[in-house]
């Protein structure tokens, strides 16, 4: 899901970094200082979590996590995933500084779109079993849209767009169970160790001070 | 529920344990890591064997890059030549042109690398190509094992251009394996340095963020 460079056209390269940098803008208006911390641990799980590489078959690909970020971060997931993209472009060598935007975007993008269709499992009222349920489909669903994004992205360079998109989203139908499953076990892992992590996301910030 | 009572503590002493969480979830991704990594990064390497390019395509952790195409093209930009790469991410062809060659790799899902290889690399071909096979053919089998009616004394009479095509013979077939091997270790995957370091540095990014929010907090 790193898009290296020299693939994409200017065109699309600069829409993408504008877009993304709109998502960050978004995300650190909406960071409280206490919110720091956790922003900064996802960010790295998020870094390292791309290192976790699921076998498909012959081939193999890599966790995303990006469904995690979105879940428990919403619009922060920008800045955490645009943190994260940038030190793998730069240590891994995975991407490169001129895709960072277009990277960001289909990664972020999905995130923030996936916390605001299953985000709500986090709402207190909801039934014990509802949390696990939509945090896999926010997993699941957060790869999905990325692997089309990221066909998207390519179609507007003048790639076939059909070809592209199911290559992509064949190779990580796997990657999306396997993250909906991880998501899944990190939300319910949250929910008994550190349960205001969740419940936060959705109370109005401002009422708390 | 114990949920709304947590809700409330929020500067409790639970709050070492998401850090705990944390590292548990970066010890697992560790562990996991050190299996080979695909789908993040690919390079390409190529190197001169006598009259043909080979080239070796690998992801990053070392797995081939099959059946992708690769492109050659001239100092010019002018496409010389295209393939797919084998089921060892091999893909070879016969010089095509004495100019800069820019081999393009351009896997799957967005993935792109390239090789410049110099003019200057494919000069010993140049030269083999130009005093022609027959003669270099005739001075390898005296070579390997002269003729009888030669008498052992005899020197065999060699033009610097013969002597130079014999030595980039041997060296293109003696450092062919090495090339092969670089070609592979370019495919590595992230070292476990670089992955604690980014850690760190975004543990240092939040560091910083809390920093700047606290001096502006005694500011006011």
């Amino acid at each position: 899901m790193h898009i290296s460079e020299g693939v994409l056209s200017p065109g699309v390269l600069v829409a993408g970094a504008a877009l993304s940098a709109a998502g960050v803008a978004a995300g650190l208006r909406k960071l409280e200082n206490e919110e720091i911390p956790s922003v900064g641990i996802l960010s790295a799980a998020f870094f390292v979590g791309s290192l976790v590489r699921v076998p498909v078959g012959p081939a193999s690909v890599h966790l995303t996590l990006n469904g995690l970020l979105g879940f428990l971060l919403g619009w922060k997931a920008f800045p955490a995933i645009l943190v994260g993209l940038t030190l793998q472009a730069l240590l891994f060598q995975f991407g490169g500084i001129t895709t960072l935007g277009v990277n960001t975007l289909v990664m972020a993008l999905p995130a923030v779109m996936c916390h605001y269709l299953f985000g709500w499992g986090m709402r207190k009222g909801t039934r014990p079993h509802v949390l696990p349920l939509t945090a896999f489909a926010c997993g699941f669903s957060a790869v999905l849209i990325s692997g089309l994004l990221l066909g998207f992205s390519l179609y507007l360079t003048g790639e076939a767009f059909l070809p592209v998109a199911k290559v992509v989203v064949a190779a990580h139908f796997p990657v999306m169970v396997v993250e909906g499953g991880v998501t899944a076990a990190c939300v319910l892992f949250l929910r008994r160790v550190k349960p205001e992590l969740l419940e936060g996301c959705f109370e109005p910030k401002r009422a708390l001070q | 529920m114990s949920q709304s009572a947590h809700c409330n503590d929020r500067r409790s002493p639970r709050r070492g344990r998401i850090v705990f969480s944390a590292l548990v979830f970066a010890a697992l991704g560790w562990i996991l890591a050190s299996t080979p990594v695909w789908a993040h990064m690919v390079t390409i390497l190529g190197w001169v064997e006598g009259d043909r390019v080979y080239t070796r395509s690998t992801f990053s952790g070392g797995q081939s890059v099959i059946d992708s195409l690769v492109v050659v093209y001239d100092d010019q930009g002018n496409e010389l030549l295209e393939g797919k790469t084998d089921e060892e991410g091999g893909f070879s062809f016969k010089v095509p042109k004495r100019s800069d060659l820019k081999i393009v790799l351009k896997a799957p899902m967005g993935h792109m690398a390239e090789y410049k290889m110099a003019a200057s690399e494919l000069i010993g071909e140049a030269r083999a190509s130009e005093t022609g096979s027959p003669e270099v053919e005739a001075v390898a089998s005296s070579h390997d094992s002269p003729p009888p009616e030669v008498p052992a004394t005899a020197t065999v009479a060699l033009t610097r251009e013969e002597f130079h095509a014999l030595i980039d013979e041997s060296l293109d077939r003696k450092l062919a394996p090495i090339f092969s091997l670089l070609a592979q270790q370019a495919g590595r995957g992230p070292r476990v340095s670089e992955v604690i370091g980014g850690v760190g540095y975004i543990l240092g990014l939040v560091g910083v963020a809390l920093y700047v929010v606290s001096r502006g907090r005694k500011g006011l």
